[in-house]
């Protein structure tokens, strides 16, 4: 067991390409950690930096008390599921699981014991005698988390892991891997471009963009308070508002209406309110008339035109209003922006 | 490997095609260096330009026109035919592709014979067409359609089934005939296939050996290949063989250059 | 209407290719079995081994067959364990211009080890003493056919994601545990298929042994069945048409085999 530690940490790609920018970051042992963002982010980059598969260009990396910057993979005693599984098309069950300890010399006998122990763990019963593609995809999934089970690694790396499964199988499995996870207590560091996933997943998230990192914290503070404007359009399932908007004498005003007073200086802001902190009201500062309905299921997405801006609302299931109807729009928890970066 | 075997093989190519090296005699012992006569010789001789246009015309008719042609309209026909029809049809395709050169050489031989020769039979001729002797060109050409289609064949139909079938329904939505959508929604999606196709045909077909086998040292059938052939090791010249080998050499790679030419600026 | 003439166009159309295809094959299995073999093509006369029976008797042809399968397993041997290793690095190592590389290869061994090369190769043969010689083939038959296999496997080993022996690596399994517990049975397919095709293409190839092996003691079958002359001068049809059956069946059947068991992996993309 041990926490992560990368300082200063850069990758250059041949070509110029920069995929990880002076990366610090500290991840405490025991802890489940989401590397989060769009695509070519650098998440990847970073997930596979820390296994050795890819050399820094400067920085280090650190598991537990070792410095591993230089070490190769195979001996920073961690275990990678890939986002395909890489389950070994050749072999049965047992033998992907048994793969680490086979590297590690162990006898056949002692390490298929301990595959079938693992596995009977991750509910593989019945399937050890069986070759990957004879498999689920959900089955397979957990086959690969058997694998790195197997090997006791000081940390978990999972690159995607639910992104081959189905929506619904996808939720089933994230229960599973959450609760994996708590019973082992070990270390992971998860890759994700899935906002909800991470939301769901781990204590803490790194959300990133080119080659950085844009925010650290926990979900609830990465979902209530995102430090930037990208954070901010990133998380959340229905996107937040960002309003072009002013202070004045500590008057925050978006579309010429008073939202709220705080202690920042005057100057051009970006005001952002999530649309499930927006109420529909009969009396707000923001008034236009209901554009669009979304059903949300238990809740919809109703969309107003105020003044030439769209403001999203998320409303209750028994309080939709018709497109069309004028209503008024009380916006709490407003958040402001300003060249980007949270100010209040 | 592939460096001793490819590459040595065309600078030596260079080096003995500018020498008068022969097989025997005094200058197989100490070949002189003649610089360039090698090649004037092979411009100015008529009959290496004879053999040329042969292989010009073989190549044309038979990998062109006919492997190409036929593998395509094979592919297309077998496209949504029964499927032990495809099987069989594939099978006997494949069959005449796979079969070693000497052993259809053979066949074909049997084929084209004046006496007793299916040819001659089926087309009723009596009496029989000695086909390899007084239509060498033909016969070698027809042989190389029958050898060599399967490639073509397998090439278009593993191209037209990379055709989204969505592509074809579109077309029969907007009620396009059939020549309309082989020319509107086919051909712009198998061009890259029929180019490379194409140009792999032709440079095979234009070292082939195997008409050798069918028509020997006939004159009116003989195509570069033999003719590098009967110079070099029939007649024991091989400076000047070598200084045609060069040339041929030149030509398959200016074909190549003119085939990616063709290929970057239509596809890019 | 238009239906109905489509329909028949078709038929006709696979009629005449059926046709065209099958009958010179026809000959091929009815004249072995004949007692006096003509050149048309009709079923056997008197029905007969005899002609296989003198395969027997002739010196050269069963040697012929022996020589042609050590040339074509020597070939095979040579050009796998080559090709396997030239396609795995070209596959997994990021070169600049690497495609362009394998297809410039690919146009050359195509262009070079048809006729064009005949007569440099012959002449380094020939100053290197290796006329008449088995390796000399086999050499020059790797030569030929390397640049070809390495396409074909690369494109195969493409397919295999990297995520193997990357994960393979994290687990601590050294490059040679790589390559062989898992890069080569996973390739298995594809290796498969270039040691086939291999084969069958030394197998049938005529050209490079008809320049090379003079003695026909070592002349594989091929080269022989070219001399198979009654003393009348005139082709010994039986023994010919005997002989190329015999000679022809191992080609197909390995065909059969990997068709069987791999199916045709035939990449229509021979992409630029």
């Amino acid at each position: 067991m041990a926490g992560i530690e990368i300082s200063a940490l850069t990758k250059e790609f041949p070509g110029g390409v920069q995929a990880l920018n002076g990366l610090d970051l500290s991840i405490a042992d025991g802890e489940f950690f989401a590397l989060l963002g769009p695509s070519g982010c650098g998440k990847t980059t970073l997930l596979r930096t820390i296994a050795g598969l890819e050399t820094p260009t400067s920085g280090s990396v650190r598991i537990g008390d070792r410095d591993v910057t230089r070490l190769p993979p195979g001996a920073r005693n961690v275990a990678m599921v890939f986002q395909d599984y890489a389950l070994f098309p050749h072999m049965t069950i047992e033998d992907n699981i048994a793969y680490p300890l086979k590297i590690r010399r162990q006898a056949r006998e002692t390490r298929l014991k301990h595959a079938h122990d693992v596995g009977s763990q991750l509910g593989l019963d019945g399937l050890m005698r069986r070759r990957p593609a004879e498999l689920s995809g959900g089955q397979q999934q957990r086959v690969a988390l058997a694998r790195a089970v197997a090997c006791h690694p000081s940390a978990f790396l999972f690159d995607e892991p639910l992104s081959n499964l189905d929506a619904r199988l996808r939720l089933e499995a994230r229960t599973f891997l959450k609760r994996l996870q708590r019973q082992l207590g070990v270390t992971t560091v998860f890759v994700t471009h899935d906002q909800a996933e991470a939301l769901a997943l781990a204590d803490r998230i790194a959300v990133m963009e080119a080659g950085r990192i844009r925010q650290i914290g926990t979900p609830r503070e990465v979902f209530g308070r995102p430090a930037n404007t990208f954070v901010a359009g990133f998380i959340g399932s229905t996107p937040m508002n960002l309003l072009p908007g002013v202070v004045r004498d500590g008057a925050v005003l978006v579309a010429a209406q008073q939202l709220s007073v705080l202690d920042v200086p005057d100057g051009e802001v970006v005001v952002g309110v999530r649309p499930e902190y927006v109420a529909v009201t009969e009396n707000g500062p923001l008034a236009g008339a209901v554009a669009t309905v979304e059903n949300l299921g238990t809740s919809s997405l109703v969309t107003v035109d105020v003044d030439g801006l769209s403001i999203g609302a998320v409303v209750p299931e028994d309080r939709e209003v018709e497109p069309g109807t004028r209503v008024a729009l009380n916006p709490t928890r407003v958040l402001v922006y300003r060249d980007g970066e949270l100010v209040s | 490997m592939i460096g001793v075997f490819l590459v040595f093989p065309g600078l030596w190519t260079l080096y003995i095609g500018a020498t008068n090296f022969r097989l025997t005699g005094v200058s197989a012992r100490e070949p002189d260096f003649v610089g360039l006569d090698n090649f004037e010789r092979a411009l100015t001789d008529q009959t290496f330009y004879h053999s040329l246009w042969l292989t010009l015309i073989f190549v044309f008719g038979s990998a062109v026109v006919g492997q190409n042609g036929l593998g395509f309209t094979l592919a297309w026909a077998l496209r949504d035919a029964r499927k032990w029809i495809r099987r069989t049809l594939e099978a006997l395709v494949l069959l005449a592709w796979i079969l070693p050169s000497s052993v259809v050489a053979f066949l074909w031989i049997a084929m084209l014979d004046r006496d007793g020769g299916t040819i001659n039979a089926l087309l009723g001729t009596v009496p029989g067409i000695a086909w390899t002797v007084e239509y060498p060109l033909l016969s070698i050409i027809v042989f190389n359609i029958w050898r060599g289609t399967a490639f073509s064949m397998m090439l278009y139909s593993a191209a037209l089934s990379s055709i989204p079938p969505s592509h074809l329904e579109t077309a029969r939505l907007a009620g396009s005939s059939g020549t309309q959508t082989l020319r509107d929604v086919v051909f712009p999606h198998i061009k890259r296939h029929a180019l490379t196709n194409t140009l792999l045909i032709t440079l095979w077909t234009f070292n082939d050996f195997t008409p050798f086998l069918i028509t020997a040292s006939d004159y009116d059938a003989e195509i570069i290949a033999t003719f590098i052939y009967n110079k070099a090791i029939v007649g024991g010249e091989m400076g000047y063989s070598g200084a045609i080998s060069l040339l041929v050499l030149l030509m398959n790679l200016l074909l190549a250059l003119v085939y990616l030419r063709v290929a970057r600026r239509r596809l890019a | 209407m238009m239906l109905v003439v489509k329909r028949i166009l078709t038929y006709v159309v696979m009629g005449v290719g059926t046709a065209f295809f099958a009958l010179p094959v026809l000959w091929l299995l009815s004249a072995p079995l004949d007692d006096t073999p003509t050149y048309a093509v009709r079923p056997p006369r008197t029905f007969s081994l005899d002609n296989f029976a003198s395969i027997m008797d002739n010196r050269y042809a069963v040697a012929s067959l022996v020589n042609s399968t050590i040339l074509s397993l020597g070939t095979m041997v040579l050009v796998v364990s080559a090709a396997a290793l030239a396609a795995y690095a070209l596959s997994r190592a990021r070169v600049p211009g690497r495609d362009a590389l394998i297809y410039l290869l690919l146009l050359l061994s195509s262009v070079v080890t048809g006729t064009a090369a005949m007569v440099p190769i012959f002449l380094l043969i020939f100053q290197l003493g290796l006329i008449d010689s088995h390796f000399g083939v086999i050499l020059v038959l790797t030569g030929g056919l390397l640049p070809a296999a390495i396409f074909l496997l690369k494109d195969f080993i493409d397919t295999i994601p990297p995520s193997f022996e990357e994960s393979a690596r994290v687990f601590g399994a050294s490059p040679l545990q790589i390559l062989r517990q898992i890069v080569v049975p996973v390739a298995r397919p594809g290796l498969a298929t270039i040691a086939v095709w291999t084969v069958v293409q030394v197998w049938g190839s005529f050209l490079t042994p008809f320049i090379l092996l003079r003695d026909p003691d070592k002349q594989p079958a091929a080269v022989l069945v070219r001399t198979f002359y009654t003393e009348g001068g005139s082709p010994n049809l039986g023994l010919i048409a005997a002989f190329s059956l015999l000679y022809s069946i191992p080609v197909v059947l390995m065909y059969l085999l990997a068709w069987s068991r791999y199916g045709f992996r035939f990449h229509g993309g021979i992409k630029t």
